[in-house]
């Protein structure tokens, strides 16, 4: 099972009809000249690059920007239009007045298998108290946490919420609440896995292309700003693939990630088992 | 006068060959115009048009002559960030392999029918794929 773990789904032409919402999320997701393309183009991408699953990521901006990038009902929308293929993520701004609502909402009404946030976009530090009751009410749904951190693409998006040293209170806060730090926090990649190695319940992902081709910047992060066995020796069970699609083909970051020299156990836990255990709970 | 029709093609692969030959043959049929010529032109960069023999084993070669021309891993300047996009172009092997089979062809155009060799067959050539083309078709003369 091939999962890929950041897939975002705001130009499919399903929930792409509103011409003012694709030019909103053109502007403040930062793809600037992205084209809507139909669902079945989007199975079909998947398909060419292996990919079984993919975890759909909403982002609700409402009261930076007033609006959610994509919101948790489309997200919704989608999976019920592809269940065997989508996994479906809850976003909620922590600003919200309502905000434990929706996500209590999100999960006991659209069922969605997760949360994601992006501090810096949201503007909250991660270990702010804030975000304590939405940590809570996924420790009571077992649903596990995406955070994007490290540096953003998206515009207006300020790194020094996305510092991963920022998880290490609510790693030590929540020992069972399953966190992602998606795009392994880069620039700030050795700090993350540092933390890693110390709280088992933190996970990174590979959504991470900076500079260089998918293949150059995978070899760079993980054989020389990592020691180049890292993955394979300590990180293996918290490793998940993850493309940022469509920023970049998923076809060309499997490719990226086959191009390491890792185990074929590793490359199975990295490109799949982790995801599992990850969304599931399962003990590892 | 012109005729002209854009049609939509879904390539399923990353690389791909696409016979496009029969949906040519309706358009120029439909156009009314005895006399002139068909060009077909794709609308983007990192695809082509090509003429070959609608074989195969054709097929393979040409798909192992653009990797060996084109290497898949070489040191691309096109690899980098793109702000005005926001995204990162990993694609300068499409580019360059859209380059060697070119963004067009054109036929004659006799008695109404597209006057194409026994052999020939008409191929979108897809480099960056899965993706939605689009191919422009114009049918001029009388």
């Amino acid at each position: 099972m091939v999962i890929d773990m950041h897939v975002h789904p705001g130009f499919i032409a399903e929930i792409a009809g509103d011409p003012e919402r694709v030019a909103f999320r053109r502007k403040h997701f930062g793809l600037y000249k992205q084209h809507i393309w139909p669902l079945k183009l989007a199975l079909m991408q998947m398909e060419a690059a292996g990919i079984e699953k993919a975890a759909l990521m909403p982002e609700d901006l409402t009261t930076g920007c007033g609006d959610t990038i994509v919101s948790n009902e489309e997200i919704r929308q989608l999976v019920d239009l592809a269940p065997e293929r989508f996994i479906g993520f809850a976003s909620v701004d922590p600003h919200r007045p309502d905000a434990e609502e929706t996500l209590e909402y999100a999960f006991e009404q659209l069922h969605l298998s997760g949360l994601r946030m992006n501090p810096s976009t949201q503007r909250f530090r991660p270990n702010d108290g804030i975000a304590e009751p939405l940590y809570e009410l996924c420790m009571r749904y077992n649903r596990p946490v995406v955070l994007d951190m490290g540096m953003s693409l998206e515009p207006d998006a300020p790194s020094k919420y996305a510092l991963p040293v920022l998880l290490e209170d609510v790693l030590l806060q929540y020992p069972q609440l399953r966190v992602c730090a998606s795009h392994f926090a880069f620039p700030w990649v050795a700090e993350t896995a540092a933390l890693m190695l110390r709280y088992r319940n933190l996970y990174a992902d590979t959504a991470l292309l900076y500079f260089d081709s998918p293949k150059g910047f995978f070899d760079q992060v993980f054989n020389r700003q990592l020691g180049s066995h890292w993955l394979d020796r300590t990180l293996r069970k918290q490793v998940m693939f993850a493309s940022n699609y469509p920023r970049i083909e998923q076809s060309r970051m499997a490719e990226a990630l086959r191009s390491l020299e890792l185990r074929p156990s590793t490359l199975d836990l990295i490109f799949g088992g982790n995801a599992e255990t990850f969304l599931g709970g399962e003990g590892k | 006068m012109v005729y002209q029709q854009k049609i939509t093609v879904l390539s399923g692969k990353s690389t791909d060959l696409v016979k496009i030959t029969r949906r040519i043959k309706q358009i120029v049929e439909k156009a009314g115009i005895r006399s002139g010529i068909v060009a077909v032109v794709t609308l983007h960069t990192t695809t082509g048009i090509t003429v070959n023999e609608g074989l195969d084993c054709l097929e393979s070669d040409i798909g192992a002559f653009m990797r060996k021309i084109v290497p898949d891993d070489d040191s691309y300047a096109h690899a980098h960030w793109l702000p005005t996009y926001g995204r990162t172009s990993a694609n300068a092997v499409s580019h360059l392999r859209s380059l060697l089979t070119g963004n067009h062809c054109v036929f004659p155009v006799c008695e109404g029918k597209m006057l194409l060799g026994a052999a020939q067959d008409i191929y979108l050539a897809e480099y960056d794929g899965p993706q939605s083309r689009e191919i422009s078709v114009s049918v001029i003369g009388d």
